[in-house]
Parts: structure tokens; sequence; C-alpha cells
């Protein structure tokens, strides 16, 4: 199998996979590209039933609305937990941009970041520059992974996670988990990517990003990955304060990590202990960054964004708290955009603030 | 005018074949805008079919207006040409209610989903017809108000088609369905008058009661924009209990008892072993793993009677011999089982890719006996059936689970198993639809039930409001 085979229409999905949607609609309040449109095509019932018109030939490969709707969705699989026939509509994505953004027809965006993943060499001086956590190659259990584009992005949020866990070994030579390959139309790199970096890191995978540990577990299994709020559990201390009173926080979940792993609880457990926990109304929705998506669609990106930047300025918070650097990412940029006071921090970061 | 007219020939170069005159997209284009009309393929593919497996219809446009207003210069176009329209809600109906059959365009009602008021005093809500069940049901809780009918599929489910179908759901016992809280309605008639039936008043008896002939009409008589309904005050209190039981007659045996002992509970539902199995695998709620069927019960009110209810409906569960009763220790888990017990048919669906399920009716009493009958015709015809629905409606949806879409002649087979559990039903002194509708999936079932005396006043009536037959047709009234 290599990556850049093209399958024809009826060899796209897998059957099974594809029959389980009963059309029942259940899905629709969970969209939020749905949300955006009232659109039935921008509904993960409307986009099953766009891959099954392309799976039985009814459109043709080149239809643009399948085109559309393939890249408008954010891939956040908030309609899987919802679905009681228990569809598994991130694998069907996969499969639709396996074909869908096959070669050439990929967004140039998306082309550039797996270019860019692509070149571990990069990532290693990056992440030596810019300073991000590593040890000596120890005989440790466990390792921390370091995230291809957080080492240069948001490197102290790897040195943190090493505070709070210094028992764990980071390794300079770790490659891409392939998440961004999978996502964008190269489920097969993907796996291969996953299953290399599985051999590359000793131990449980300890990862500071929900995307990757949703990716890697499905690929090397749920026991050989922890993201870092289950890995740190019962194990912080301190307080986060502002001034006399503690520190209000809230969180904005990663949709992989809450909708494909069910991690959810953890991170607010840990928020709870170290400072006042406040749930956002849409903790759990999508804040738009999704990956490559606030790239390929900037527009649609913000347009997803805009709401929570609303609810975030309304809780009267100090701190909004993100377990994936995409959304991290994200939530910075709305807020400078707002010159909103609330400070958006790694929960890596937010934890080590406690410890002191 | 140069504006349409350019209009026009842009669609020249990009539209493929459609039946709807070039003239009347480019005029239907002005009413909602270019972004509210879609014909591309794979826009209108995703509108081919609605909730119910094995019907399906492509339209030629897609169009959702804002308003009244421009819904009855949309109808008006569409008399004047002969073009189908089909309105649509959330399209969660399962009766084929939404297929367009014969094409034309299908009407969205997705942008009308403004709540315009509720009013406490009076206790009713206004509201257009795309706002969401429990939408509405949320803007009553925050007045101490809540909307009885509940459809399983209510967070999908707009109000405007809970009205379109007469909507029931799991508290259809003690407060009834969806005809039993509309007060009044605005609709526009297909050839473009706007009507308003009923109105804010408990009592009016002026003229034909229009506004229920309209709930429960299915989209063939007029295309409702506003609804309002009543709404009652929030009861303080609610739990939800659980009894098991070795067979499904059993647990029937157990619903005359719970209601002869004087108790009518807010919710008497049942599940069959395969039913159970389904939901527990979605849900994970530790339910019995060996027994037969289970008797869902609840109710609300003042804390004293929902305790003394409960204590009368355990009563009356031991001694149809229940094997096991217990109850949901806080909201939390009643509201765990009341959402399992709405995702039974879609869980149901884990068991094999086609579901088709059916929506007889019985007299109460002879609810254990159509179960019976029910396992005796599924045994004859060699179908799996799953039988879960409301007990103490007497409404059962039994469900035939195929492991393909593609086996015709497990289908076939499944078909003819319903006609007799139609059958059966009439005999019964039942219906062939408690809630669902009849939609395309059973209008031809629908003279057996009514006789033809009453399909001719059907058809008259429904003539008489759309002369041109263009509203939903292929359904009631055709």
């Amino acid at each position: 199998m290599t990556s850049d085979k093209v399958p024809h229409a009826g060899s796209i999905f897998d059957p099974k996979l594809l029959s389980r949607c009963i059309s029942c609609g259940f899905c629709l309040p969970a969209c939020p590209t749905y949300a955006l449109t009232a659109d039935e095509a921008s509904s993960p019932r409307g986009r099953i039933n766009l891959m099954r018109a392309l799976d039985s030939g009814m459109l043709p490969p080149d239809d643009p609305t399948l085109a559309e709707q393939a890249s408008f969705c954010l891939g956040c699989r908030a309609c899987e937990p919802v679905c009681p026939a228990g569809v598994q509509y991130g694998e069907l994505l996969e499969q639709w941009r396996g074909f869908q953004w096959a070669g050439r027809r990929r967004p140039a965006a998306a082309r550039f970041l797996i270019f860019a993943a692509e070149r571990a060499w990069a990532h290693r001086i990056a992440g030596r520059l810019r300073g991000a956590a590593h040890t000596p190659a120890a005989a440790s259990q466990h390792s921390l992974m370091l995230g291809c584009f957080e080492r240069s992005l948001f490197p102290e949020v790897s040195r943190s996670a090493l505070a709070l866990a210094p028992e764990l070994a980071v390794p300079r030579r770790q490659g891409c988990c392939g998440a961004l390959h999978a996502h964008n139309g190269e489920p097969d790199r993907g796996r291969q990517l996953a299953v290399q970096l599985g051999a590359q890191l000793p131990g449980q995978i300890v990862t500071t990003s929900g995307g990757c540990a949703a990716h890697l577990s499905s690929v090397i299994g749920r026991d050989r990955v922890a993201e870092l709020s289950e890995y740190l559990q019962n194990k912080v201390t301190g307080q986060v304060r502002m001034g006399d009173r503690q520190a209000r926080v809230a969180l904005q979940d990663s949709c992989h990590l809450r909708n494909g792993l069910d991690v959810w609880r953890e991170p607010r457990t840990l928020l709870n202990t170290v400072a006042e926990y406040v749930e956002l109304p849409g903790a759990a929705r999508c804040c738009g960054a999704a990956g490559t998506y606030a790239l390929v669609r900037p527009r649609d990106s913000r347009r997803v964004l805009d709401p929570k930047i609303d609810e975030i300025e309304a809780a009267g918070i100090d701190y909004v708290v993100a377990v994936n650097p995409g959304c991290l990412r994200q939530l910075r940029q709305g807020l400078r955009r707002r010159k909103s006071t609330v400070r958006a921090l790694h929960i890596a970061d937010f934890l080590r603030l406690a410890a002191g | 005018m140069d504006n349409v007219m350019s209009e026009m020939f842009a669609y020249l170069t990009v539209l493929g074949e459609t039946d709807i005159p070039r003239t009347v997209l480019a005029e239907l284009r002005v009413i909602v805008g270019s972004e509210n009309l879609r014909l591309a393929a794979g826009e209108l593919a995703v509108y081919a079919r609605d909730a119910t497996p094995l019907f399906r219809g492509m339209p030629d446009a897609v169009i959702a207006p804002a308003d009244a207003e421009q819904v009855a210069r949309i109808l008006r176009l569409a008399t004047d040409h002969g073009i189908p329209v089909v309105p649509r809600g959330a399209g969660s109906n399962l009766c084929a209610g939404t297929v367009p059959l014969t094409g034309g365009m299908v009407l969205s009602t997705a942008r009308m989903d403004r709540i315009l008021e509720v009013a406490p005093g009076e206790m009713l809500a206004r509201a257009e017809p795309g706002v969401s069940t429990m939408a509405l049901n949320d803007a009553a809780a925050a007045h101490g108000l809540f909307y009885p009918p509940d459809p399983g599929s209510r967070t999908v489910s707009t109000i405007g088609g809970n009205v379109a179908t007469c909507a029931g759901g799991l508290r259809g016992l003690k407060y009834g369905v969806t005809r039993n809280y509309v007060l009044g309605l605005t609709v526009v008639l297909p050839t473009g008058e706007i009507v308003r039936t009923g109105g804010r008043l408990w009592k009016d008896v002026a003229g034909y009661d229009l506004t229920r002939l309209i709930t429960g009409s299915e989209g063939t008589l007029g295309v409702i924009t506003e609804v309002t309904v009543a709404l009652l005050p929030d009861p303080s209190a609610s739990r939800t209990g659980l009894a098991y039981f070795d067979s499904l007659t059993q647990a029937c045996r157990a619903v005359s008892g719970i209601l002869a002992a004087g108790v009518i509970p807010s919710t008497l539902e049942f599940l069959d072993r395969s039913c159970m199995d389904a939901v527990e695998q979605y849900a994970h709620l530790g339910l019995h793993p060996g027994a037969g069927a289970l008797l869902l019960f609840g109710d609300d009110g003042d804390e004293a009677i929902v305790a003394r209810s409960f204590e009368r409906i355990a009563a009356a569960c031991q001694d149809s011999g229940a094997i096991g009763v217990q109850t949901a220790g806080d909201i939390a888990e009643s509201e765990a089982l009341l959402t399992a017990r709405r995702c039974t048919l879609p869980a149901l669906s884990r068991l094999g890719s086609l579901t088709i399920l059916e929506d007889a009716s019985v007299p109460r009493p002879r609810l254990a006996e159509m179960v019976a009958r029910i396992d005796a015709i599924a045994a004859r015809h060699r179908v799996t059936m799953a039988t879960f629905g409301h007990a103490g409606d007497g409404n059962l949806h039994p469900t035939c689970v195929l492991a393909s879409a593609e086996d015709t002649e497990g289908i076939a087979r499944a078909e003819r198993a319903f006609a007799e559990v139609f059958h059966t039903a009439i005999e019964l002194g039942g219906t062939i639809t408690g809630e669902h509708g009849v939609g395309a999936a059973k209008l031809p079932y629908l003279e057996q039930r009514l006789g033809s005396a009453q399909m001719d006043l059907i058809r008259r009536i429904k003539a008489a409001f759309d002369p041109a037959g263009i509203l939903n047709p292929g359904k009631l009234g055709s």
C-alpha cells in the first residue's frame, strides 16, 4: 500500500463503516458547521450521504459539493459521542479525504504543512534552537513526545511538562505522529509514522497534544499513550492565585481527545485542584483550529472561533487552558484580536505556574 | 429586470437539467437570495431522503425562505407552474414524509428558527417552525414552564415538523401529544394566502378547528410558518425507574396492573431483549443481563405524590412477576435512562445495517396479545423483529433488523410481515401509525384503516387547500 494510490469510486470506504448511519439526524445539533449554515450538506448525516453518493457513482468524483464539504468539515468528531448507531465518522472522513485530497487536489496549506512535518531534521534543529525539552537517552520507563510543530511554536510546553514529570525521557530523535497526514488525505502514511514513533519512544508515550494522543492510540494502542492530564492525575500540587483569590480558569477541550478518547474529566479535575474551575457553555465545541483548518479555511475557522471568544470574555475568567497546541494558537490569536485580558495557556504551563 | 435576465443567463451555463423553468428559478433567487437557493447535484442529493430507510427522490431545488411572506411568494409561483413543494424541518421523520418523490422543491424551514415569545402569564410560547423541540422546551424552562410533548428525536426535530406530524413521545400517557398543545398556527396556503388559525386563547370555537386539521397534515395542506403552543408549569419533582421481566408479554400485563392501580405515570415504556442489548452497547447503563424485557416508568409532580405512585408502580410490577425493580438515584441517572430509551431506534442499527421500524398502536388491554401476535408473525416470515415502544399508550415500534440494505429478499419478507402487523393492529381495534405519520411509507395501508368514504373526504379536503396538488405530492390526500 503506497500513500499516493488513488482509489476508485466503490473502494474508497470501508462498506461496514459507511452502512452504519441510518440518517436519524441525532448528529445535527452537535455539528459546528451545520450550526453555521443550517444546510443538510454541511451536517455529518449529509456528508455521509455525500460519501455514499460518491461511493455509488451517483455523484462524479469531481463534483464541487463533494470537494467543498470534504474541506468544510472541521473533522472535530463531535458527531461521534452523540451517535447512538456508533458511526465512526472520523475514520470515514479520513477515507474520504484520502480520495478527495489525493495528490494535487489537496489544499496548498495542508500540502505545505505535511511537507514541513516530514522534515524531522528541521524539527530537531528548531527544537534545539527554541529550547524545547530534552533529556539524555536515559533508561526511563516512559517518554514525553515532542510535537513536531509544538517544538518550535511553544517550546515552553515541553519544558513545563518535563518539570511536572521529570521522570520522563525526552529523546531529541523523534518524528511526527502522523495525525497531520491521517487528517489530510494520507491515512496510510499517517499510520506508518505512528508506528515509527511508537518504536522510537520507550514505554508509555505522554503527549501534550490531544490530537496526537487520539491518532497515536488509534494506531499503536490505547495503553501505549497517555495525554498529559491523564498522566498527571493525582500528581499536581500548588495553586494559581490572582492577588488574594484563586485564579478563575476555564478549559477548551481538545476535540479528538474528548470525542475520540473520551478524556475530558481529567484536565478538569487537575484545573479544579489548583484553581477555581469555570465550565464554559461551549467548552466541548471545536475552537476552529482543527489541525490544518485554521490555515486551509481561515474565514470559516474564525466564524467557528468568534462565539467561543464571546463566551470566554463573558465568563469572568483569568485564564483559558488548552490541551492541544493548535487550540492554544487559535485561542491566543482570537483573544489578541479582541484585545482581551484573558490569558490562554497550555495546561502544562498552567500546572507549572501552580507548582511555582 | 436586467439583473434577473443576467442571472438567468448565468444559469444557462452552470445548470444541469431541472424540471423547474429557468424563469422561475430566477424569480426564486430574487425572493430568497441566491445563497438560499441550492441547485448543485451534490447539494440536492443530501435532501433526497429523511430518516426513513428505502425511500428517496431527488429534488430539483432546495429553497430556504426567511419568513411567511417569502413562503407565500414561493408557493404562488409553484402553484402557477405546477412545481411540487416538499416542506422539511430537520428531516428526522420516520414515514418518508419529507422525501421529494416527484422532484420539485424541498422547502427547508431551517432559517425560520426564532423563538418569538414565551409568555409566562398566559403559559404559552410562540415560535417559528425551525426551532428545535429541545430549544423550545429550554426557553420554557427558563420561566419555570415546560412543553410536554417529547418525541425521541427532540434534540433534532423542529416544532414545525412536530406539529406537521402531530408528534408523540415518551410523556404521551399522562400529557397527551402535540395536538393537545397547539393553540394557534400561521399557515401559508399553496395558493399563497397567509392564514392564522386559532391564537392565544384556550377557548375559541369560531369556525372549524383548522388548527387541529393542519396539525398532523404532514405538509400536505399548507406550510406552517408560526406556532403558538400551550405550556405547563414544570413539575417540582420527577423520578424514573426500571422493572425487569422474563418476557415482553409479562411486562404488558404489568402495564395493565399499574393503570388499574389508579396511577397515570408520565412515562411507561418497554423494551425487549434485543433492544436492551442495543441500548446497553451505546449507553452502558448496566441493564439486567438475563431479563427478557424491561419496563421504564416515570412520574412527575409533587414530591409526595410521585413517591406514592412509585410505591404503587413497584407493587404492581412485583405482582405481575417482575424479576427486579430499581429506581434511579438522581436526576442525572433518570435522564440517562430516558435518553437511552430515546436512542433505542438508532442504537438498534448496531445489530444490522438496515432497520425498518413500524408504529402500530392498539387499545391498551390488547397490548399483550399484540406483542404475542408480532412474535408469531416474525417467526412465520423468518425476520428478526425487536420491539420497543410506549407501553402506556399501546403504541408499539416493532423493528426489523436486516444485515444489509441490499438484501432485497429480506426486505420483501419484512414488508410482508409488516403488512400482517398492520392488519393485526386494525383487527384488534388499533391503527397503522400511532405517532410517526403516514407519509409515503404508510399511504398504501391507509385505506385499510380509514375506509373509502374517509379517503375520498381527505382528497376533497386536500383539493380545497391545494387545487394544483403541488404540496407534498404522493403523501396524504394524494
